[in-house]
């Protein structure tokens, strides 16, 4: 039999529920298969895993991490509706919804019930203990619920002949806060103490009192809230031409792309490495933010889509690399490229506005910190939102308090004022919206339509260049790859944008005579694309460079043998017992070789000749040395006794153990911890709520390991269970998913 | 998409494809706020710089106007971030204003009290406000005005200049047209100064500067002080002014190491105006000598930094600036910006030597190569020394003078760097020399003959680089430049670009040493005139031996 327990229930408590999840179960059974389905397609969390049985549908659907999905769901005023359910009595019925809120509240209600966050039962409406408590204790800023009925004829005349002051706390409490603060009570001259006499207020300690909900909605004019925002507040802005728009757009699209492949080839020149604390550091952003001629920002965030979609590689020792995906992306059309950096960017997690430097949030691109799980709904719910809006750009202020009232859950979350601000520049940059409106492209893209109309709108690809007498040359639109890839081996960039304009200089023709070209080829392939003769200022140039590339020959040996005498040399050199050392003759007397130069010291002494060693500066070396090791001596680590344990550690060891010791006692028959499912823990703890019962919970601390403990449950929310820990005697919360197991204590 | 002739880059260059049929139209439409920078032959570079878009403000555009015309004129679509840009720059200009206020004096006034509070905050601009009259207003002391402009611009907030100027003491002056008559760039440039207040007239060398300054006295018709490089030129301004306006020789003073004459149109030379005297600048009561109406600065690239400092001081004055480039070795372009005004006018060489006015011009670079020998001193030469090694090669004297036979019909005028060079050619060419030593008079008289004809070949040293008029010479051999200076380039081609009476073509020779130095800087020093268009041809000294130029 479960122990009623000695613990008083706490004044602040929800309405006298049954336990409901076996009526929540029958009325999902009676639900027909497409009511069913629009409910797993309205909470998808339901099905994952496949419930067994509308018993397990019914808990999981009523368990606290699967309602506040469903909460989050919600908009403002579905919200509020449900605030008002939870806040009138048991058995609620339609029409006194209705009276309490809005005739409209029929089909919110309807939404509430499709997610199976209410059900009926005949005529009232139910809504899960669990949800309750989610919403709390103190519904739509309303009081406790009475413990005694109310006449409200009384309440009237009472309030009608109360003293002033009282009258005046009743009005400023009538629209909450639920709890009002005593303070001084001498100063209140005994006005609280007339309303705690009255029973128009209740005392919830010695320093809080507060007007009963049934009070306080008769003060309220039968009604719950006092706006019900019943219809969202529109989206306003500057009307924006749609051809403007959707030029700037178009532009911000092709500088994307452009940007993505430079951002690909500047790495892959001058290869970054990640921060040892993970991330790109402030340097390496600055200098491809440079590259780019774009902000910090923006260079993030090109950095980033890079990341998201595939096209650089982070390297095991952190360097920063295009990956193989790069040179798939860059065949692909510039509308499959667009397609796919907007659709992994509206998927990811990955909060790029984190990295905002004038922001100081000091997270790093391509780092570990910017996850954030509602990033990907909260998005899309605002393109959704621009979406409806094709001919204003809207302002930020009106788009975020449409934000607030369709995703009221995020109103006061971290970053909601940040958010919108990052999506909308981010979208800008995407092109997905052009001079602050949505484009036709983000449209068609949100539509999921299969043209969305950009490979026609972007300029199309040029294949030729004008050069100049002042050593330019200018490809006045968007360079094929192919030219674009050569050119830039020998020459500069000097201007990007659509157009790009190149120089050529000394070290650039240097630069494609090392990437092997010819001078000739180089001459003969500008020849070839430039629609302008080429000027013979620059052909000189280009073989001034080409006859003077190469006349310096630098390499790499490890050991040289040199000899004035040129017949030893030939010698050496046909000698086939020294072939291993694989010799090479770079002038007549010089022989080199890759072999260490003491392994060919030995091997032609060994062969018959007479050689001895050279120091740096060309001194003969007459006597080995002795061998050194090359790296730095490490000295082993000392490994010292443990330190001895302070007073404290030993006092709180102590206590553990007695604690365990007491625990044990309940138990003394089972030497095990208890194990239940999820489930089970969840009923049981409802049922221990429910009975005043005590029970015995095993909880893993945050290393794994279990420990027993003995509790009162008070209340269940978040996810947590509070109660009353017998070991410390305190009020402290539990996380359910830490709870291992649940059982009564038998005594 | 249109298929307009300027492409905007996201860089802020625009690029004009001068070969579209609406190029003409989109160069008038865009040369009020946007910078040329380069118009080589096919494509013209135009560059959005703050200072321009705020130049285009103090003329009256407004943001949306520069934004309608990109659009308008853009092959591609426009960024919308650039866009942005724009507005927010030029929305900068105008909140801050310099004005007079009857009880006050000069004051510093806002329409936006927060800008004011955010620039009075800044450490360099605060020591130059008095006191805060009240939430949009501070006076400020007559002698800051321009020390304060220039610090406001550096802020970024450009403070517009209303507190007007003084008129000085009026003084008639008219243009006498007589058998000539005022060009009409030059009329626009003169207009374009005087509508302006202040400001620089950008002009090719031999397009008539000097008469932009005449024409900018007559709109002034006050007591005017001038400017000048050195004593040849200021000689030539009176000449010019004698002959183009109501000038008479006895108003017109010469202010120079040899003559300190004050009238009411007085040309000092920068040399004097910046000599010192026990640490102090001698000559600096010049400026307060008369209640100038109008000061001129010829050749403003060139301003020693001593004069920016006075003219900060002067700033109720008109300035006017010319120029043929503002391209400044040392940088200081931002300067001239703030304290002789923006630029006014500005138009390409090409376009004025399409119209005639300056005479086309080939530019050819003969690559001499050094003997053996040479080539081993140039290769142990000490750093500073190798340039001086390569540059006077023998080599080159022996194709100068080949040049100079080539062309014994014509005027010639060999420009060199190196006194012992030019001394040694002038020797076996047998030719009179100028340069810095040469007394005032004989250079005088020499320039004399050889305008005349007496005298078909000259060989001069830098002192005649800037504004020596010789119309007669067309053909230029310079053997050896000055490091890479851009702007002596442009000045000596400058010299063989007046309009000939026959209506030859000029030429201009440029020896340079191949695999040298000398070619490193050579080509320096021809990128600006390359940016104006004037591509260079590149033939072998062997080639001037056996007469195939």
């Amino acid at each position: 039999m479960p122990t009623k327990r000695a613990t008083k229930k706490l004044t602040e408590g929800t309405p006298r529920v049954p336990a409901s999840a076996a009526s929540l179960a029958d009325e999902l059974r009676s639900r027909s298969d497409q009511q069913i389905a629009d409910l797993f397609a309205l909470r998808p969390d339901l099905t994952s895993p496949v419930p067994n049985d509308f018993s397990s549908l019914s808990a999981r659907a009523s368990s606290t991490p699967s309602l506040i999905r469903a909460l989050d769901s919600l908009n403002l005023f579905q919200l509020q509706i449900a605030e008002a359910i939870s806040a009138l009595d048991e058995s609620l019925t339609r029409e006194r919804l209705v009276t309490a809120t809005d005739p409209l509240a029929l089909e919110a209600l309807e939404k509430l019930w499709a997610r199976a966050l209410v059900y009926f039962d005949r005529e009232v409406i139910r809504m899960p203990r669990a949800l309750r408590e989610l919403i709390g204790a103190k519904p739509a800023g309303l009081g406790p619920v009475s413990l005694v009925p109310i006449d409200t004829k009384r309440i009237d005349s009472l309030l009608k002949s109360a003293p002033k002051m009282s009258a005046e706390f009743m009005k400023r409490m009538t629209w909450g806060p639920a709890k009002g603060a005593i303070g001084d009570r001498r100063k209140t001259g005994g006005a609280i103490d007339w309303l705690l006499e009255n029973e128009l207020m209740v005392k919830i300690d010695n320093e809080h009192v507060a007007i009963p909900r049934e009070i306080g909605i008769h003060l309220r004019g039968g009604k719950i809230h006092r706006e019900l925002a019943v219809n969202p507040p529109q989206i306003t802005g500057d009307l924006v031409k749609f051809e403007e728009n959707n030029q700037a757009a178009i532009a911000s699209v092709s500088n994307l792309l452009r940007w993505v492949s430079e951002l690909m080839d500047f790495w892959s020149e001058e290869t970054p490495t990640l921060l040892r604390t993970g991330g790109l550091g402030l340097r390496d952003l600055r200098k491809a933010a440079e590259h780019l001629g774009v902000d910090e920002n923006c260079a993030a965030f090109i950095a980033e889509l890079c990341y998201l979609q595939g096209l650089l590689a982070i390297e095991g020792d952190g360097r920063v690399l295009p990956a193989t995906g790069f040179d798939l992306f860059q065949s692909a059309t510039s509308e499959q490229q667009w397609r796919d950096l907007v659709s992994i960017w509206l998927e990811s997690t990955r909060v790029i506005g984190l990295i905002r430097i004038e922001e100081s949030k000091g997270i790093a691109p391509l780092g570990n910190e910017l996850d954030r799980v509602w990033a990907p709904r909260v998005r899309r719910t605002i393109l959704e939102l621009i979406k409806g809006q094709a001919d204003i750009a809207p302002s930020l202020e009106s788009l975020q308090q449409r934000l607030d009232w369709t995703l009221p859950s995020r109103k006061d979350a971290p970053l909601a004022k940040e958010f919108p601000r990052w999506v909308m520049a981010e979208a800008q940059w995407l092109g997905i919206i052009g001079r602050g409106a949505i484009s036709s492209f983000g449209h068609a893209f949100l539509h999921a339509e299969r043209d969305l109309g950009i490979n026609a709108a972007l300029p199309p690809a040029v294949d030729h260049i004008l050069i100049q007498g002042d050593n330019t040359a200018i490809a006045p639109g968007p360079l094929t790859i192919e030219l674009a890839r050569k050119l830039s081996t020998f020459a500069d960039i000097e201007s990007r944008g659509n157009a790009t304009v190149y120089r050529f200089t000394e070290g650039s023709i240097r630069r494609g005579l090392d990437h092997g070209h010819t001078g000739d080829e180089i001459k003969n392939f500008l020849k070839s694309t430039s629609k302008t003769p080429v000027p013979q200022p620059l052909e000189y140039l280009i073989s001034d460079v080409a006859r003077r590339h190469g006349q310096l020959r630098v390499g790499y040996a490890n050991t040289y043998i040199r000899c004035e005498d040129e017949a030893t040399i030939t010698s050496i050199l046909k000698d086939r017992r020294l072939e291993n050392l694989r010799l090479r003759q770079i002038a007549p007397t010089v022989l080199i070789s890759e072999s260490e130069s003491g392994d060919s010291l030995e091997t032609i002494r060994n062969s018959g000749y007479l050689p001895s060693m050279e120091s740096q500066s060309g001194d003969v070396i007459s006597l080995p040395k002795q061998l050194r090791a090359q790296s730095k001596a490490r000295l082993p680590r000392a490994i010292s006794e443990t330190s001895e344990p302070t007073l404290a550690v030993i006092q709180a060891a102590v206590k553990v153990l007695r604690t365990g010791d007491r625990a044990h006692s309940f138990t003394a028959s089972r030497a095990e911890i208890p194990r239940t499912t999820a489930n089970e823990t969840l009923a049981i703890l409802r049922k221990s709520i429910e009975s005043e019962s005590t029970i015995t919970i095993g909880y893993a601390d945050t290393n794994g390991g279990v420990t027993q403990r003995i509790v009162d449950p008070v209340s269940i929310a978040m996810g947590n269970v509070i109660a009353r820990d017998h070991g410390n005697d305190e009020v402290i919360s539990f996380k359910i998913a830490r709870i291992t197991g649940v059982a009564f204590i038998d005594e | 998409m249109s298929n307009g002739p300027l492409i905007v880059q996201s860089d802020k260059t625009l690029l004009l494809d001068i070969d579209h049929a609406s190029s003409d139209e989109c160069r008038k439409a865009i040369a009020p706020f946007a910078e040329l920078e380069k118009s080589p032959e096919h494509i013209h570079t135009y560059r959005l710089t703050a200072l321009g878009l705020w130049n285009a403000r103090a003329a009256g555009h407004d943001a949306e106007g520069v934004i309608d015309t990109l659009l308008k004129y853009s092959r591609y679509s426009v960024p919308h971030s650039l866009l942005i840009d724009i507005a927010e720059t030029m929305g900068r200009y105008g909140r801050l204003r310099l004005e007079s206020d009857p009880v006050h004096g000069l004051v510093l006034i806002t329409t936006d009290s927060a800008v004011l509070t955010e620039v009075a905050r800044a450490k360099k601009v605060a020591p130059m406000l008095g006191m805060r009259i009240d939430n949009e207003t501070f006076a400020v002391h007559p002698s800051q005005r321009g020390h304060l402009k220039q610090a406001l611009l550096k802020l970024g907030w450009p403070a517009e200049d209303f507190a007007g100027y003084v008129d000085g003491q009026s003084h008639e002056i008219e243009l006498r047209q007589e058998g000539w008559s005022l060009r009409d760039y030059q009329r626009l440039a003169a207009e374009g100064f005087w509508h302006g207040g202040s400001g620089v007239v950008v002009l090719p060398c031999g397009a008539g500067k000097t008469i932009v300054g005449a024409a900018a006295m007559a709109h002034a018709k006050a007591t005017t002080l001038i400017l000048v490089t050195n004593t040849v030129a200021a000689r030539q301004w009176r000449d010019e002014l004698i002959a183009r306006t109501t000038l008479t020789e006895e108003e017109i003073g010469e202010y120079s190491g040899a003559k300190k004459e004050i009238r009411p149109v007085t040309i000092a030379t920068y040399q004097v105006m910046t000599t010192r005297k026990k640490g102090l600048y001698a000559h600096l009561d010049l400026f307060d000598a008369h209640d100038w109406g109008l000061i001129i600065y010829d050749e403003v690239h060139l301003l020693p930094a001593p004069i920016f400092r006075f003219t900060a001081d002067i700033q109720s004055r008109r300035r006017l600036g010319l120029t043929a480039t503002l391209v400044r070795e040392d940088g200081m372009e931002g300067e001239v910006f703030s304290l002789i005004g923006p630029k006014r006018f500005d138009v390409p060489w090409k376009e004025i030597e399409s119209q005639g006015y300056i005479a086309p011009a080939d530019c050819v670079e003969v690559r001499v190569t050094l003997t053996d020998h040479e080539r081993l001193s140039y290769a142990t030469a000490e750093q500073d020394e190798r340039y001086r090694v390569c540059s006077t090669t023998m080599t080159k004297k022996n194709v100068a003078k080949a040049l100079a036979v080539h062309h014994k019909n014509d005027r010639v005028l060999v420009i060199g760097q190196y006194i012992d060079q030019i001394d040694e050619i002038a020797a076996d060419l047998g030719a009179p020399v100028i340069k810095g030593d040469t007394p005032i008079k004989e250079r005088e008289r020499l320039y004399g003959e050889f305008r005349s004809g007496a005298i078909k070949l000259l060989v001069v040293s830098k002192v005649a680089n800037f504004s020596i008029d010789l119309p007669e010479a067309s053909i230029a051999i310079q053997i050896s430049g000055t490091f890479g200076s851009r702007q002596e380039e442009a000045q000596r081609l400058g010299r063989v670009l007046r309009p000939k009476s026959d209506g030859r073509g000029a030429r201009f020779y440029s020896l340079v040493a191949r695999d040298t130095l000398d070619q490193d800087y050579a080509q320096n020093r021809q990128r600006f005139l390359a940016e104006q268009g004037y591509a260079y041809r590149i033939i072998d000294a062997d080639d001037v031996f056996t007469g195939k130029i």
